[in-house]
């Protein structure tokens, strides 16, 4: 035998005693679509970052599936005024360096993140904040500038160590987060993997998972084959609905669903041309069959939508939505100067566009609609886009149909950001502003402006006023409420998928078996 | 001299070329830092603050200074970390992984190809080539996925994705390397036939040599250099390739690095990757020149 032949040989012997099957880690491997834009709160914008810190750094308050605040490190908190919010700590409370966390910390962190010195993408947020007031270690105080009910929505920010929270202290959060959180951050060595372990201090006590693995695995076939292998135990919302009814059926997997909070619209343009009259918007969502594109295009996983606050909300109310009706459209139509031509089939009444994202399953969704919309003798040309050109297009009013969505809908103030007549893209505010569907209803403005103001209990019943007046105007086709879907395995027992994608519940959850 | 002068036109080029174009990309980086909510006061402060105000010529040689003397950031604040750690730790990667398909390319194609030549014809020559169209027309995407469904999961030989050890690093190397063995084998099977054909292979046969040493010293050697040639080009194919796979793998090299920088609209980073990129294509290239030499002593002569 010759030298090469007997060293081939060796070789082949040596791969073949490697390729034996690995043990899973000792810990619970999430994989995740993308790195975290920041692991401090002040800067994560992207779900995947918010999820993060949420788990090394919570805030004072957290959201419930409903969206209600609820107190995380507060132990409660009160309106002492319609301008005057008093929290008090949960006794105890320490850092993950082993400090103290008092109100002096809170007031460093929010103190911080209103700095225009630190450029805290968040710093808008807390503009109607006058001052926050330490009254003793547990007790801190928020001043408002005026009324505002929606600031508990941003007291959910991470509350960092005093000598943290200013400009020097943004390196060090960013490299190595210290928070009061579930998990204590353990390493990074690049941006594809991030391990966590159980802190000790928690308020509610250790978390059972030894250690937590975040890897970022960007393609989604890839991420469903680990989890078939089984080295991944948790996937939240980055798995398809075509790929789940394959992955309920693996022994070692379970598929958890809950309704979600996002809300997918179709979204038109109110400035001059066809949509800018009610009845012609009006016939488009009547022409709409929502509830079977929800059947077979999510397998069942989203609920159709009639508003965008969805039915599990603290301030739902029971709405029409585009209830499909083709004889009134066609009514709507004709009495808007749109008759058909020459009868059913032919030539349209009407001819729109659609802009819509590259997102494959994005464009079949519009496809449909396009199809839905075609009977009814609209005929609509889907434009897909870059994210990039999308984007532009909507901000600068270039569009007349469009479909995107909300990604969570917490804070129903987000509808004055989004219908507010103050709130339109133009050239003077450099096409800031999210109605781009130029809205100008000065009904509608007052209801949400008031909404915004009232107390607490009263805002449910503001919101219902805005949701009716919003189904008259019809600024967009409500479609439908995806739900969140965490593909779990086996080992990882008692995690609990939340309506926000929240991954919180990793720190009462435990790991069984091998 | 002239060969460091093309490598300089090729890099400068190449700089010029995605400055452009990072210049034309709709979506503003801005918005993607301070999100879409933020005011115009502090887009323009944020604008300033990272020299996106200027104009794309002045970014560039801002850019090039800086890469120059290593210190060049992300653009993203307000941790602007340095990019060529970056790059240091997603280098190697990219290459291990490149290089590794580059030997199972070389290892499957030569032994194909070489074989093919000889019994042209037949039944193996038949196969051989049959294996190659195969391998030139299946896309990455879909060969990746399908040899992590054989081999970790049927087999459960291998893992599914990362890097942690070099176990990690077969499949994405086959993956990466199939394509360009597929051609390859083509490429050596043609200049086999061509080599086989010359006189001083008839001459070696003449002399009795023993069929092996005819094949491999005499026709191979000669076969070399067009072989040489088609590698030192494909190597680029590679590197491109290398965005897929490691996008398929989990890889963390360069690919991985500039998807992450694209997805974060940061320039700095996607100007210093794709130079990198540039840069390795164009040392291969002079690489492959000096190795015409050493193969082949009538280039060594002439030069």
């Amino acid at each position: 035998m010759s030298l090469l032949r007997r060293a081939l040989w060796g070789l082949l012997l040596v791969v073949a005693a490697g390729c034996r099957s690995e043990p899973p880690p000792d810990g619970i491997t999430v994989l995740v679509e993308a790195p975290p834009d920041s692991l401090d709160g002040r800067f994560a914008l992207t779900a995947i970052g918010q999820r993060m810190v949420q788990l090394i750094a919570p805030g004072l308050l957290t959201f419930d599936d409903t969206s209600r605040p609820v107190p995380e490190l507060a132990e409660s908190f009160r309106a002492l005024s319609p301008t005057l919010v008093e929290f008090t700590l949960r006794p105890g409370l320490t850092f993950h360096d082993g400090t103290a966390l008092t109100s002096e910390d809170v007031k460093a962190t929010y103190d911080g993140v209103r700095s225009k010195a630190l450029q805290s993408p968040k710093v808008d947020r807390y503009a109607p904040v006058e001052e926050v007031e330490v009254v003793d270690d547990r007790t801190v105080r928020f001043h408002l500038r005026g009324a505002y009910a929606p600031l508990l929505a941003e007291l959910s920010l991470s509350i960092i160590p005093a000598e943290r929270a200013g400009l020097d202290g943004v390196a060090l959060q960013a490299s190595h987060p210290v928070g009061a959180g579930a998990f204590r951050f353990e390493s990074q060595p690049d941006e594809e993997h991030l391990t966590l372990v159980p802190f000790e201090g928690y308020h509610l006590g250790p978390p059972a998972i030894p250690r937590l693995y975040f890897r970022v695995v960007r393609d989604e076939t890839t991420r469903v084959l680990e989890l078939l292998k089984g080295r991944a135990d948790l996937v939240t919302n980055a798995v398809s609905p075509a790929v789940l009814p394959l992955l309920r059926k693996q022994p070692g997997l379970r598929v958890l669903v809950r309704p979600g909070t996002g809300y997918a619209y179709l979204g038109f343009n109110l400035r001059p041309g066809p949509l800018a009259d009610v009845r012609v918007r009006q016939a488009v969502c009547h022409l709409l069959e929502v509830k079977p594109l929800a059947e077979h295009k999510f397998h069942g996983l989203a609920e159709p939508a009639t508003s965008m606050i969805p039915a599990t909300h603290w301030a739902y109310t029971p709405g029409e939505g585009c209830r499909y009706n083709p004889a009134e459209a066609a009514r709507l139509l004709d009495e808007a100067g749109y008759g058909d031509p020459d009868g059913p089939g032919g030539l349209p009444r009407l001819r729109l566009s659609l802009k819509v994202s590259t997102d494959r399953f994005r464009k079949s969704v519009a496809l449909v609609l396009q199809e839905q919309l075609a009977r009814g003798g609209i005929a609509v040309e889907v434009r897909s886009l870059e994210f990039g050109t999308l984007f532009n297009d909507i901000r600068r009013g270039n569009f007349e149909m469009v479909t995107l969505k909300w990604a969570s809908v917490i804070e129903p103030d987000l509808m004055r950001n989004v219908y507010h007549s103050s709130n339109v893209p133009t050239e003077e505010n450099h096409w800031g502003g999210l109605n781009r569907g130029a809205l100008m209803d000065p009904e509608l403005d007052a209801l949400l402006e008031e909404a915004s103001q009232v107390e607490l209990s009263e805002r449910k019943a503001a919101y219902a006023r805005v949701g009716a007046r919003l189904e008259e105007l019809l600024p967009y086709a409500p479609l439908w409420h995806e739900s969140s879907v965490a593909v779990v395995s086996r080992r990882l027992e008692g995690f609990e998928p939340s309506a926000h994608n929240f991954i919180s519940s990793l720190a009462r959850a435990r790991k069984v078996g091998p | 001299m002239r060969r460091a002068a093309s490598a300089v036109i090729a890099v400068v080029g190449a700089l010029l070329l995605i400055s452009l174009f990072l210049n034309l990309v709709p979506g503003d980086p801005i918005d993607v830092m301070l999100g879409e909510e933020a005011s115009e006061v502090d887009r323009e402060a944020l604008r300033r603050a990272v020299g996106m105000d200027q104009p794309w010529y002045a970014q560039l040689w801002t850019f090039s200074k800086d890469f120059a003397t290593g210190e060049l950031r992300t653009s993203l604040p307000p941790f602007q970390k340095k990019v060529l750690p970056a790059i240091g730790a997603a280098l190697p990667k990219t290459l291990q992984l490149t290089v590794a398909s580059l030997l199972i390319a070389v290892g499957i194609a030569i032994p194909l190809g070489v074989a093919a030549a000889a019994r042209k014809g037949t039944a193996v020559d038949s196969a051989a080539m049959g294996v190659a169209v195969a391998g030139v027309a299946l896309p990455r995407f879909w060969l990746g996925p399908m040899l992590i469904i054989v081999f970790a999961l049927w087999l459960d030989w291998l893992p599914v994705s990362g890097a942690e050890s070099w176990r990690h690093l077969v499949l994405p190397s086959l993956t990466l390397g199939t394509a360009l063995a597929a051609f390859l084998s083509r490429m050596t099977r043609a200049a086999m036939l061509e080599t086989l054909r010359e006189d001083f292979v008839t001459v070696a046969r003449a002399k009795g040599l023993h069929p092996r040493v005819v094949l491999w010293k005499h026709a191979f050697r000669n076969a070399l250099l067009p072989i040489l040639t088609v590698l030192g080009l494909e190597f680029g194919t590679l590197l491109g390739g290398a965005i897929v796979t490691e996008k398929v793998f989990a890889w963390p090299g360069m690919g991985t690095l500039l998807l992450t920088a694209i997805e974060k609209r940061d320039y700095n980073t996607v100007r210093a990757t794709v130079l990198m990129f540039t840069l390795c294509y164009v040392i291969v290239n002079t690489l492959t020149d000096v190795a015409y030499a050493l193969v082949d002593p009538r280039v060594r002569r002439r030069s």
